[in-house]
C-alpha cells in the first residue's frame, strides 16, 4: 500500500459518507485536509489500487475524480462528488426514464501527457445505476522519458450496474499508456465496460505505432477475481507492426467490451455473436462466456466509428433483454 | 549445471515424465486458436505454423502459463532452498538458480514462506490464472489438463506442494490449473523455476506441434525442426518471465484471443480449443 495515496484515512468514515452535491465546484480549489473528508466512501477501494499499481514514491495526481451514485425513489442521483486537477464532470443528465444518470468526464487538458497519472474512482450503492461517458477521445501524448497512467476503481453495489462507455483512447507516436480497472462487485450487480484504442495518424495517413498502451481491468467478487481483461498493445516493438499474426493481424484499431450481469446467458452471447456475423466482412471479432454470468467481446477494425456501432449494439442487447431500455444515444454535449 | 548424478535423476526424470507429450493429459486436443488460423488459411504450412508458435509463446504463453510456473514454484523458493519441502534432496539445480523469490526474508530459515502465505499464493494465481482466460475454450483446456496432471501427480509423482494444492482443489478454493500442478511437481523434486518454467514452456510447444503435425499436416521432421528452431526461443522467453511480476498475468494480444473465441463457433473442429 502506498503511504502517500490521498485517503487512507479510515477515521474519516465517522463522518457522513453522503457528501455536497456541490463538492464539485469547492472542491477544485481546496487542498489536501479537505480532500479527505469528501472522499470517504471510495477510501477502501483507493487503497487497494495504489498497491496493486507500480508505485512511486510519491503520489501526485494530474486529475482527480470521485463519484458515488445512490438510488433514490427509483432515481439515481450523485451523492457524492469531488475533483481535482484535470478531470471533472458535467452536469448530469437522464436520457431516459429509466432513472439512470448520465455523467459526462471531462479532461479540460485536452491529453495525456509523460508523466501523468490521473484517478478515478466511482461507486454505485445498492441499485443504483449510472452511465458514466466521455466528452471527447482521450488522446495520449509523446512519453519520451516514462507513461501516462489511469488508475480506475469501481464499486458495485447489490443491484447495482455502471455502462462506461468512454470515447476512443487515441495513442499518437511514442507513447506509452497504462490503465489500471479494478472493479469490485456485487454479483447481482450489472457491469459494462468498454474500450476502442485507435493510433493517432502520421501527415502521411499512417497509423502512428505508438510504444505500448496496456490495459489491466481485474473484476472481483467478494474479492476473489471473476475475469481479468490484460491486453498489450505495442505496435512499435513489433516487427510486423500492425501486420503480425496474434496481435493486429492487418488492422490498426482495437475495441474491447466486458459484461458482467447475472442474467448474461447463451442466447445473449448468441446475439453478440450474430453482430460479429453480420460485419466479418470489415471487422474481426470474437466473444465468449466468462467464468461468470457475462461476456467478453474483442474485436479488431480499422476505424473508430464501425467498432463503436458494434459495442453499442452489443451493448444495446444487453439493454434490451436485461432492462428493458432502448439503445444508449451519446449525443454529446 | 553441475552437480551429482543422483541429485540430477532426482530432478530430471520427473520433469521427463511430465514433458512426455503421451502423458494422459489432453493436450493432444487443444490448439489455443492455432485450428482458427488453420482455417483461414494463415497457417497452411510449417513456415506459417512456425510463425504463429512464435507468436503465440511471445504473446500469450509467456504471460499467462509461463508466468504463472515461475510465480507459484517462487512460492515456494525459500522451503525447497532448506529442505523442507521435497521428499528429494534440494538439487544441484536448486542451488544454481539464482532467481529467489523477492519476497524472500533472508534470514529466516525455519518459516522463509509460511504455509498461509504459500496457500494465499497458490489461491491466487489459480483465481487470476483462471479469469484471465477469456476465451471459453482456453479456461477450460487449462482445468481439464491441469485435472488430469494433478491425478497423475498424486498418483506418480507425490509430493507436499502438490497434496497442498490437491487439498485446496479437493475444498473448491482452487479450480486446479495445469500451470500450477506442472510447477509444483516441479517444485516437489527440486527443479528451480528456471527449468521448469522452461520445460512447461518447451512441453507446450511440443504438444502443439505435434498436433500441426496431424492437423495441418505437417511432416515429422517439419515439427522437429520448429521445435529446434523454437529452443532458443524458450530461453529468451525465461529471460522476459524473469522480469515479469503479477500484474503481467495474463497478458495477451487481441489477435490470438479472437480466434480462440471464434473456435468455439468453427463449424468443423478436430480440436477442442
Amino acid at each position: 500500500m502506498n503511504p502517500a495515496a490521498p485517503v487512507t484515512d479510515t477515521h474519516a468514515s465517522a463522518a457522513p459518507t453522503a457528501t455536497r452535491d456541490d463538492a464539485s465546484e469547492s472542491a477544485s480549489t481546496t487542498a489536501g485536509t479537505a480532500a479527505t473528508t469528501l472522499t470517504v466512501a471510495a477510501s477502501a477501494t483507493m487503497a487497494t489500487a495504489a498497491s496493486s499499481s507500480p508505485g512511486t514514491a510519491r503520489e501526485t495526481w494530474r486529475g482527480e475524480l470521485e463519484l458515488g451514485i445512490t438510488a433514490r425513489e427509483g432515481r439515481s442521483a450523485a451523492t457524492h462528488q469531488f475533483h481535482r486537477g484535470a478531470l471533472r464532470v458535467l452536469r448530469p443528465h437522464y436520457l431516459d426514464a429509466s432513472g439512470q444518470v448520465t455523467y459526462t468526464m471531462v479532461n479540460p487538458g485536452g491529453a495525456f501527457l509523460d508523466g501523468d497519472r490521473y484517478r478515478v474512482a466511482v461507486t454505485v450503492e445498492d441499485h443504483a445505476d449510472l452511465l458514466l461517458t466521455t466528452q471527447s477521445a482521450t488522446k495520449i501524448y509523446r512519453t519520451p522519458v516514462g507513461r501516462s497512467t489511469q488508475e480506475m476503481t469501481v464499486r458495485l453495489g447489490a443491484g447495482a450496474r455502471l455502462e462506461y462507455l468512454p470515447d476512443q483512447l487515441i495513442a499518437y507516436r511514442d507513447s506509452r499508456y497504462r490503465q489500471h480497472t479494478l472493479v469490485d462487485m456485487d454479483p447481482s450487480a450489472t457491469l459494462v465496460l468498454a474500450e476502442v484504442v485507435t493510433p493517432g495518424w502520421s501527415p502521411t495517413g499512417e497509423p502512428f505505432r505508438y510504444d505500448s498502451v496496456r490495459l489491466r481491468t481485474e473484476v472481483r467478487m467478494s474479492g476473489r477475481p471473476v475475469a481479468l481483461d490484460n491486453i498489450r498493445l505495442e505496435p512499435s516493438g513489433d516487427e510486423t507492426g500492425f501486420g503480425g499474426v496474434g496481435s493486429f493481424e492487418g488492422f490498426s484499431h482495437v475495441g474491447s467490451l466486458l459484461v458482467l450481469d447475472p442474467r448474461a446467458d447463451d442466447a445473449a452471447l448468441a446475439a453478440v455473436r450474430a453482430l460479429l456475423t453480420e460485419r466479418a466482412g470489415y471487422l474481426r471479432g470474437g466473444a465468449s462466456a466468462l467464468a461468470v454470468p457475462g461476456f467478453a467481446l474483442r474485436v479488431l477494425g480499422d476505424s473508430t466509428q464501425e467498432i463503436d456501432e458494434l459495442i453499442l449494439a452489443a451493448v444495446a442487447v444487453v439493454r434490451k433483454r436485461f432492462f428493458g431500455q432502448e439503445p444508449v444515444n451519446l449525443r454529446k454535449y | 549445471m553441475t552437480g551429482d548424478a543422483q541429485d540430477w535423476a532426482g530432478s530430471l526424470l520427473p520433469l521427463l515424465q511430465i514433458c512426455d507429450s503421451a502423458l494422459p493429459t489432453g493436450a493432444f486436443a487443444h490448439t489455443f486458436g492455432m485450428e482458427t488460423y488453420l482455417e483461414r488459411g494463415t497457417v497452411s504450412d510449417q513456415a506459417s505454423f512456425q510463425d504463429w508458435l512464435e507468436r503465440f509463446l511471445d504473446h500469450q504463453l509467456v504471460y499467462a502459463d509461463g508466468l504463472a510456473v515461475r510465480l507459484t514454484a517462487e512460492l515456494f523458493a525459500g522451503t525447497t532452498a532448506n529442505g523442507a519441502s521435497a521428499g528429494t534432496a534440494p538439487s544441484a539445480l536448486a542451488a544454481a538458480d539464482g532467481a529467489a523469490s523477492p519476497a524472500d526474508p533472508p534470514a529466516a530459515p525455519a518459516d522463509a514462506t509460511p504455509d498461509s502465505d504459500i496457500d494465499a499464493g497458490l489461491v491466487q494465481l489459480d483465481a487470476l490464472l483462471f479469469a484471465q482466460a477469456l476465451p471459453a475454450q482456453v479456461r477450460q483446456a487449462g482445468l481439464t489438463m491441469g485435472r488430469r496432471l494433478l491425478e497423475i501427480g498424486t498418483l506418480s509423482l507425490p509430493g507436499p506442494g502438490l497434496e497442498r494444492y490437491a487439498r485446496l482443489v479437493a475444498e473448491g478454493t482452487c479450480h486446479g490449473h495445469q500451470a500450477i500442478v506442472f510447477a509444483l511437481i516441479g517444485v516437489d523434486h527440486g527443479v528451480p523455476p528456471a527449468a521448469v518454467t522452461q520445460a512447461f514452456l518447451f512441453s507446450t510447444l511440443t504438444s502443439l506441434t505435434q498436433n500441426a503435425v496431424r492437423g495441418i499436416p505437417i511432416g515429422q521432421n517439419a515439427g522437429q525442426r520448429t521445435l529446434g528452431a523454437l529452443r532458443p526461443r524458450v530461453a529468451a522467453a525465461w529471460e522476459r518471465i524473469s522480469t515479469l511480476d503479477m500484474s503481467d498475468l495474463g497478458v495477451v494480444s487481441p489477435g490470438l484471443e479472437i480466434a480462440q473465441m471464434h473456435h468455439e463457433t468453427q463449424r468443423a473442429r478436430m480440436f477442442m480449443s
